[in-house]
């Protein structure tokens, strides 16, 4: 039969043979129809070629024999991987033969089965991202570029596409981040870590690097990039692990909301500060943010503003009576055009402060309370106030004209949820004033442009949700805004201005000077080879406690057999200290903080050894 | 930290390719770019010790890059790239040649010129012979150190013990430790003073047997010199102190003394000069004392620190006048100006005074001594060799060295050696013992069994013994178990009660773990049991 297959005719032949044979008699005529077609099911099977879709470009390969086995070192992605001899063959014609030219060509030398077999394992090792280019070659686009111009950005779960459709991106924090993105190239090619080689735009890519590769590929990683910038989501696996390793390039966590969530989020940020070296940081939206990690932790340092920005090009003011009737118009209700107006750009949430924004407008029928948004949520289905109008949902070069049609634009945010409040830098670049409550990073935003409302503030219990705006006052600043014409008008004024200072270039230069300043301090870090041993000390002679003390010895020896100190070859300090050391040696300066705030009760006095310890260490070093 | 091989190289393979240096590590797949040094430091890792690697290297790196190398590559390993740790010790193969006849070689750093002027003259002359015996068990070497290029200064071999004239440059920045990284097969420490002796605890591999006298001129910092080497003994050490009550004062100190031995000096017995009755015509000759004829002669051998140690014997003298007192004591002779009719204060200064010794211990009816440091057991030995009973004064019972040939009086002392005993009972324990029914209850054979036992064959032969229990014990000893997942001590917020508490957060499992076990396990990489444990107790953790 070999190779006769040629058409499903053909085989159902043999099986109407087969049936035939069977029911005319004989089981031995039977036997040997069951042979054959075992032997042409085996022979369809086999024939099935694995299609890899050769040619491939291959990865920087470098193939060579150890203990009579054949290897590929995979240059760019830091792996070895054992080859079989067809494998290789397989290897060598990869990239300039197809599937079937390779078949064919080494087809004289081996099996059939044993190049589908070779191509099954090829194929599986390019699954995992080994051997072949996947995607673009860029390697010479990346060559031409100097090393300090890139930056590796990391943020797994959102699609890089995602930031460069802005109407697909919802949440503000993505939003800030697709905004600051478009900046950064301005000034560095960003490459993101994703599953192929490819360019998205211009100065921007993403590359085959994935999460699982970068601890492999760190000194590669330290070679081509002069940081990674990443997005702090608190349930994130991977980044603990890569702060361990000091070869990488400074790592930038943006953080955002501190509260809310029972905690995690500030936990799962005290867990990245105690890991992060030395040269690593965070980024807070406000000073806000900045300032409420700063107040828990030793090294506030760590944590810096980086303000979200507004285009103040397309957010600007527009004229007010025009954007109204537009609005009007379209959802078909005239009192937007005369009546003062109210309004509120967000998801209609409670934690968003809806539930607050229908109080406002009950509280005050007078006005008119605008919300734009994706839809209206539960609140959907409940009977609302008649003078409060869903204006519905808009695409992004929409929302200036929307904005215009606000005479006060109103935040009324449950706490914890707001680091920065980006609509309301966008409504104050239009020329409307914000009226917002007080607590989170909103009124450092705000400043003088706007009016801030009375809030609950429970400032000591800071993981829950328990700060709530004051409904009553926000009412009164509203009022006081809308019948106040030349007030009004101050604070558009000053809105406008301010907004005009918050811009994504001022945020996307602040980054790469952010990592220009932590690469000054990785070269600043020594090791720490000093050795110490505890001892106990013997009981004072006058005291009637005659129980051993603890102390620490500090050898002048280094892990190295050099001497650090000089005189003596002995030091005492006390037990505190050794233990910071011994911290110190395999662990950051922040762990030593934590363990620190538990051995030391006076929190002066901890700091105070912290310092010395570490003062001790660069002295020796 | 370099400090000694804890791993093997896997199964890699070396290439160079575009002027870069690449391992392939053919057991895990990891691929690893190295520099210059990292790959001449892989081709000698198997094969070479950490001391030839660097010493090989140094011409062509830098000292701290040749170091940094290893520190990468055993960083590697920690990861799991490239070397994997070595579960098991290699089998000490040096001390283990006694069957084929080498001797150990033992370095013993020397520095004595501190401890000379705080020696007397016998312990100094015990360690003299102490060597002088070693040297038919071990090879002893020294270390010297003289500068490239300068003064050519080499020293001459000590008697016993080779000198290793090493030239290093003047900017050479290793320390003496680091030499006896190379070729050892144990150090030898006998040094009272604890300075450079310490860095020798962390040459790794080399077992330390230290040996300490409770020298009385020393006792103020004896104490915290016991304290010290304990902490810095690892299992494979062994701290030798001379007599059991030393033993037993760090035991109720709380210090763990399963390396401490108990090896007494050897003892230089002579043939005795006639009779007793002849030893104490001698002996009231030679001081002038008709008495020492006459009246029953007890022998006193202390430590005393001299100032209580005059006010005590001279209240036992007042409270004894009818006994003639011997007392030994290497410190009062000068200090005790005018000791009672019937006490005479004596101590070897040269070869000439400790030659007549002997017979002043021939002389003797009874021997006491307080146990306590500073009180030269070797010395009460000698003594006794002469099948003279004792009193022992002391706070642990009878001494194990001179159980059945006396008894002992309860008596106490504190850290610092002040000494209380009762003098009636004290007095009393005498006159009993010095009763001729009470002396039939002596072990005949006690004098005999002590010449037997030490002497300075065996002690030297014990001592070298040492090194071997030693590498023995680090093996029974060895596999620490590491656990899998990497610590981070992190602070926590605790929205129960809104404060908020250190922890540990595991990597790899990514829970919150409690600090304490996290804490000990990361002091325990780097200290012994016992550090960490009295950590643990000054900061009042569980």
């Amino acid at each position: 039969m070999g190779g006769k297959i040629s058409c499903l005719k053909c085989k159902i032949c043999i099986f109407l043979t087969f049936f035939v044979d069977f029911a005319r008699k004989p089981i031995k005529k039977m036997v040997f129809n069951m042979h054959v077609l075992q032997s042409l099911i085996f022979k369809v099977k086999k024939g099935r070629k694995k299609l890899i879709g050769f040619p491939k470009t291959l990865h920087q390969l470098h193939i060579f024999e150890a203990d009579g086995n054949f290897y590929a070192a995979d240059l760019e992605k830091a792996r070895v991987v054992e080859l079989s001899a067809i494998m290789l063959d397989t290897l060598k014609l990869a990239e300039t033969q197809t599937d079937d030219t390779i078949f064919e060509t080494l087809g004289a030398s081996y099996e059939d089965d044993e190049v589908s077999e070779a191509f099954e394992r090829l194929s599986d090792l390019e699954k995992e991202g080994l051997l072949f280019n996947r995607g673009e070659d860029l390697q010479s686009s990346f060559k031409t570029e100097s090393k300090w111009r890139k930056l590796l950005v990391v943020i797994p779960g959102i699609n890089v596409d995602s930031f460069f459709d802005i109407e697909t991106v919802s949440a503000g924090t993505n939003m800030a981040l697709s905004y600051m993105i478009r900046h950064l190239v301005e000034y560095t090619d960003l490459h993101f870590a994703g599953s192929r080689n490819r360019k998205i735009t211009d100065g921007v890519y993403e590359v085959d690097i994935g999460i699982d590769d970068l601890i492999r590929l760190r000194s590669k990683i330290a070679e081509t990039y002069y940081g990674l910038l990443t997005l702090h989501q608190e349930h994130d696996r991977w980044l603990l692990p890569l702060y361990r390793y000091p070869e990488f390039p400074p790592i930038v966590v943006q953080c955002h909301a501190p509260r809310g969530h029972g905690g995690q989020a500030m936990n799962s940020i005290f867990r990245h500060y105690a890991a992060m070296r030395d040269c690593d940081g965070f980024t807070a939206p406000s000073d806000y943010v900045r300032d409420f990690y700063a107040n828990y932790v030793w090294d506030p340092s760590f944590f810096h503003t980086l303000p979200n920005g507004v285009d103040s090009k397309l957010f600007h003011p527009m004229d007010k009576a025009a954007a109204k009737h537009e609005i009007a118009e379209e959802i078909g209700d005239d009192r937007i055009k005369i009546a003062p107006t109210v309004g509120y750009l967000s998801r209609v949430q409670s934690e968003k402060g809806a539930s607050v924004y229908l109080k406002l407008a009950e509280l005050n029928p007078h006005f008119l309370f605008l919300i734009a948004g994706p839809n209206l949520g539960r609140y959907a289905s409940r009977a609302l106030p008649n003078n409060l109008v869903y204006v519905g949902f808009h695409p992004r070069e929409k929302l200036p004209l929307i904005y215009n049609a606000f005479d006060v634009y109103c935040f009324p945010s449950m706490s914890g949820e707001e680091t920065f409040g980006l609509t309301v830098l966008e409504a104050m670049a239009c020329g409307v004033p914000p009226v917002v409550p007080n607590f989170d990073g909103v009124p450092s935003v705000v400043g003088d442009a706007g009016l801030v409302a009375d809030a609950e503030n429970f400032d000591h219990d800071v993981a829950t949700l328990v700060s709530y705006p004051c409904p009553v006052d926000f009412s009164v600043k509203i009022n006081s805004l809308l019948n106040n014409t030349e007030m009004w008008h101050g604070f558009s004024e000053r809105a406008r201005q301010r907004a005009e200072n918050f811009t994504w270039h001022n945020t996307a230069e602040r980054i790469v000077k952010l990592f220009e300043m932590l690469h000054h301090k990785k070269k600043l870090i020594n090791p720490n080879r000093l050795l110490n041993v505890f001892a106990p000390t013997p009981p004072a002679e006058d005291k009637e406690s005659q129980e051993l003390k603890c102390r620490s010895i500090l050898l002048s020896m280094n892990a190295n057999y050099e001497r650090c100190l000089m005189r003596d070859a002995v030091y005492p300090l006390r037990a505190e200290d050794g233990v910071v050391l011994s911290i110190l040696k395999n662990h950051t300066p922040r762990e030593a903080e934590a363990i620190l705030a538990e051995l030391v009760a006076d929190k002066t006095e901890a700091m105070t050894i912290l310092k010395r310890v570490r003062g001790l260490i660069d002295g020796t070093a | 930290m370099v400090s000694r091989k804890r791993y093997r190289l896997k199964r890699h393979h070396k290439f160079e390719r575009d002027g870069l240096k690449y391992v392939a590590d053919l057991e895990t797949g990891d691929l690893v770019e190295i520099n210059d040094v990292e790959w001449e430091i892989l081709g000698r890792y198997e094969f070479q010790t950490l001391h030839q690697i660097v010493e090989r290297l140094k011409g062509k790196y830098k000292l701290t890059t040749i170091f940094e190398g290893i520190e990468r590559l055993e960083q590697l390993g920690r990861q799991g790239s490239l070397l994997s740790p070595i579960v098991k010790p290699v089998e000490p193969t040096r001390v283990k040649d006694e069957q084929t006849d080498r001797m150990p070689k033992l370095l013993v750093p020397f520095h004595f010129t501190n401890e000379k002027t705080a020696l007397d003259y016998l312990t100094g002359l015990n360690r003299y012979r102490f060597l002088k015996h070693l040297s038919a068990f071990a090879e002893l070497e020294t270390l010297a150190f003289s500068e490239i290029g300068g003064e050519k200064n080499e020293t001459p071999d000590f008697d016993e013990v080779r000198v290793r004239n090493l030239r290093v440059p003047k900017s050479n920045a290793l320390v003496a430790p680091w030499y006896a990284l190379d070729g050892y097969d144990g150090i030898l420490l006998l040094s009272q003073f604890l300075t450079d002796d310490l860095l020798y605890y962390r040459v790794p591999d080399v077992p330390i047997v230290h040996c300490i006298d409770g020298v009385q001129r020393l006792r103020h910092t004896l104490l915290k010199t016991l304290l010290t080497l304990s902490a810095f003994q690892r299992s494979k050490d062994t701290l030798v102190v001379k007599a059991s009550w030393m033993k037993e004062w760090l035991a109720e100190l709380g210090v763990p003394v399963e390396n401490v031995r108990v090896i007494p000096d050897g003892v230089d017995v002579v043939a005795p000069i006639g009779d007793k009755a002849l030893a104490k015509q001698h002996t009231a000759a030679i001081f002038e004392k008709p008495m020492f004829m006459k009246q029953p002669v007890v022998g006193l051998i202390s430590g005393f620190e001299p100032h209580r140690g005059a006010t005590w014997i001279s209240a036992f003298a007042r409270a004894n006048r009818h006994l003639a007192i011997f007392v030994y004591d290497a410190m009062l002779t000068d200090h005790y100006q005018h000791p009672p009719e019937n006490v005479v204060v004596f101590s070897a200064d040269d070869e000439e005074t400790r030659s007549v010794l002997p017979i002043f211990f021939q002389a003797l009816d009874l021997v006491c001594f307080p146990a306590m440091p500073g009180t030269p057991l070797s010395t009460v030995l000698e003594a006794m060799a002469f099948g003279v009973p004792c009193v022992a004064i002391s706070k642990y019972g009878m001494p194990e060295e001179v159980v059945g040939a006396g008894v002992a009086v309860n008596a106490d002392w504190d850290h610092f050696g002040n000494f209380h005993v009762s003098m009636t009972e004290l007095s009393k324990t005498i006159y009993k013992s010095l009763q001729p029914s009470e002396a039939r209850g002596l072990d005949e054979n006690f004098s005999e069994r002590i010449v037997q036992q030490h002497t300075r064959k065996n002690t030297a032969q014990a001592i070298v013994q040492l090194f071997a229990e030693g590498l023995q014990r680090e093996t029974d000893n060895f596999g620490t178990e590491r656990t899998l997942f990497p610590p981070i001590f992190c602070r926590r917020y605790e929205p129960e009660t809104g404060m908020l508490k250190s922890s540990v957060y595991r990597l790899g499992i990514n829970r919150y773990d409690g600090l304490e076990t996290a804490l000990a396990e990361v002091l325990a990489e780097r200290h012994m049991a016992a550090e960490v444990e009295s950590v643990f107790k000054y900061f009042q953790l569980e």
